[in-house]
């Protein structure tokens, strides 16, 4: 009980990342695929920005005199990149979903399934 | 510093900054592209050999980007696994000859830049992830020849490309979201984005849950990409339905990341303490013994000639993770090796069915009957290749699979010896069966007496090909030399 205590972020992260993974795997809708996808990308990011948190750090410029709690600069960069490359991730799919609707008349997986 | 000390760098930087720069510089010239491309990634190939003589000379190296030392910057680190780059820009710089006549016939005028621009970009992911020695920066350069890999793959014309990409792309993200879930977890156990830093301290880790989480997500995260059964289910339709040259460098070039990827992840946790990894490479293993004949019975039964070779790669996948999962010297540096040759007797598969197939206008193995006499130099690199991949001995594909099959003897598995040879002579009988349909049946279809043989620029791409997958046969021991001190730290476990 105490371990899930402390790792109650870990906890809530993976529980998100599933329900995106549920919708990803489950929803035939290509557009409800691309949601799904994106409550994945918010799970591994809040999960990322939790993990910066350090105890006992001390801040490189304003020095030890600094009153905490602190947060490590580095996971906010990653998950920087990582928001841009899902973004671009985003784009493609919806641009790619577009062009399904035009060529195949559908964006549902099961319609489209016929169609093949 | 002279540019030979930033080589790390510019093999990377090379290929990306001449991709992104494509687009704007030739909007106006579509068809001048090409050389740019070309140029660009032989100058790419030029640096990669640079870069292994000096490997060669020096043993590993590093490079701090930007001059921060590691830890605090990101660290560039060329071993002998990082001069796969060189066969990875040679098959490029290859496919992109290949592509001059073919890619103008199946891509808008308008997108043809843009082709260029995605298979330099690709390039220069794959080079990145290959060299790179910092985690965070595995996942962006795996983002940059997957994203690139799923737009490729819709550059072809018709209904069915872009459903193939966009299931590609729904399967990688997600695989790719794995990855980057497992960096978050080392991160947070360890504080460190240095990959060779953290294997160091994931042993002194407080928990193991997490530590095995990290290792679950980025084992079935690599699996996706290298698409091994089950979880292979992406591949034949992107592969199929994707322009040649684009399924040449997919099935020869980008699933082989995923493979990199589970080698890399093995050797960073190989030297965890409390964390065993034999369950994991039993489940390899297994999966990789599975994919073989699954593959190889899903090939058969194809009429479609690029389904069936996208089927082929399933197979291959498979050799190439029971090499892995057995672990031992002899295995493992089969499968080392089977990785560089399947890369390019692939390449020369799928660009010589693409030939065959844009010359005729038919892409049904039985429709092909007879286009052995009309194009006879295509037809004969597709009869060497698919010996090749078969793995008949003084080929490229004998190397690692007996390698493959001597290391499942040598620890005990005799099943696993059978499942390499029935696999083999499964490939063999639907090679046979495509020779023998080229060469020795009448034609049926009136396109096939019309064929001409390929223009000279896709026919230099597949002899070239072609004769590597003969000729990297016979260079099989130095190979083996060469990827044994790499593969090292993954026997030590098994």
């Amino acid at each position: 009980m105490n371990v899930l205590l402390t790792h109650v972020d870990y906890i809530a992260a993976v529980a998100i990342f599933l329900v995106g993974l549920y919708i990803l795997l489950v929803k035939q809708n290509l557009l409800k695929k691309i949601l799904g996808l994106n409550i994945m990308e918010t799970a591994v990011f809040a999960f990322i920005v939790t993990a910066g948190m350090t105890d006992n750090g001390v801040p490189p410029l304003l020095g030890p005199d600094a009153v905490g709690p602190f947060a490590s600069p580095l996971p906010h960069a990653l998950v920087l990149t990582g928001i841009v490359v899902a973004v671009s991730i985003t784009a493609l799919a919806l641009a790619l979903i577009v062009r399904v609707k035009r060529e195949c008349g559908s964006v549902e997986l099961n319609e489209l399934g016929k169609v093949e | 510093m002279s540019a030979a000390a930033h080589g790390l760098a510019l093999v990377v930087l090379v290929p990306i900054v001449g991709g992104a720069l494509i687009p704007a510089l030739f909007r106006r010239f579509p068809t001048a592209a090409w050389g740019f491309a070309l140029a660009s990634s032989a100058l790419t190939l030029a640096i990669s050999i640079s870069l292994i003589r000096r490997l060669l000379a020096e043993g590993p190296f590093s490079y701090a980007a930007g001059g921060w030392p590691p830890p605090y910057g990101v660290a560039l680190h060329f071993d002998r696994f990082g001069a796969a780059i060189a066969v990875f820009s040679m098959i490029t710089l290859l496919v992109l000859i290949f592509s001059r006549r073919y890619i103008p016939a199946v891509v808008p005028i308008a997108r043809i830049p843009l082709y260029y621009a995605l298979v330099m970009i690709n390039l220069g992911g794959m080079n990145g992830f290959l060299v790179t020695g910092d985690l965070f920066n595995l996942f962006v350069f795996m983002e940059v020849f997957s994203v690139s890999a799923y737009a490729l793959v819709a550059m072809a014309r018709g209904p069915q490309a872009g459903l193939a990409a966009i299931k590609y792309l729904l399967l990688g993200a997600v695989s790719s979201l794995l990855v980057l879930f497992a960096i978050g977890l080392i991160f947070a156990q360890t504080g460190t984005l240095n990959m060779a830093d953290a294997a160091g301290r994931l042993d002194a880790a407080a928990s193991i849950v997490p530590t095995a989480l990290a290792l679950g997500a980025l084992t079935i995260g690599f699996m996706v990409k290298a698409a091994l059964f089950p979880l292979h289910v992406w591949l034949p339709d992107a592969h199929a339905s994707a322009p040649a040259p684009v399924s040449a460098l997919l099935s020869a070039v980008v699933v082989k990341a995923g493979v990199i990827g589970i080698i890399r992840t093995l050797q960073t946790f190989s030297d965890h303490g409390s964390l065993q990894l034999m369950p994991l490479q039993s489940l390899l293993i297994w999966l990789g013994a599975i994919a073989v004949l699954w593959g190889a019975v899903a090939a058969l039964v194809q009429s479609d000639l690029k389904r069936l070779l996208a089927y082929s790669t399933v197979t291959n996948i498979g050799y190439i993770f029971i090499g892995l999962g057995i672990g031992s010297a002899t295995a493992a540096s089969g499968a080392a090796v089977h990785i560089i040759n399947h890369a390019v007797i692939k390449a020369a598969l799928f660009l010589a069915a693409g030939a065959l197939i844009h010359q005729s206008g038919l892409r049904h193995i039985d429709d092909l009957r007879g286009l052995g006499e009309r194009m006879p130099l295509s037809a004969l690199a597709l009869g060497v290749a698919l010996l090749a991949v078969a793995g008949v001995p003084p080929t490229a594909g004998f190397v690692g699979k007996w390698q493959i099959g001597l290391g499942a003897l040598e620890t005990g598995r005799p099943l696993l010896m059978g499942v390499v040879i029935v696999g083999g002579l499964l490939v063999l009988t639907y090679g046979v069966r495509i020779i023998n349909t080229l060469f020795f049946r009448p034609p049926l279809h009136v396109r096939v007496v019309t064929s001409r043989e390929a223009p000279p620029s896709m026919l230099a791409a597949i002899l070239l090909l072609a004769a590597s997958s003969f000729l990297l046969g016979l260079a099989g021991k130095p190979m083996l030399d060469f990827v044994a001190p790499a593969i090292l730290p993954l026997t030590d476990t098994g």
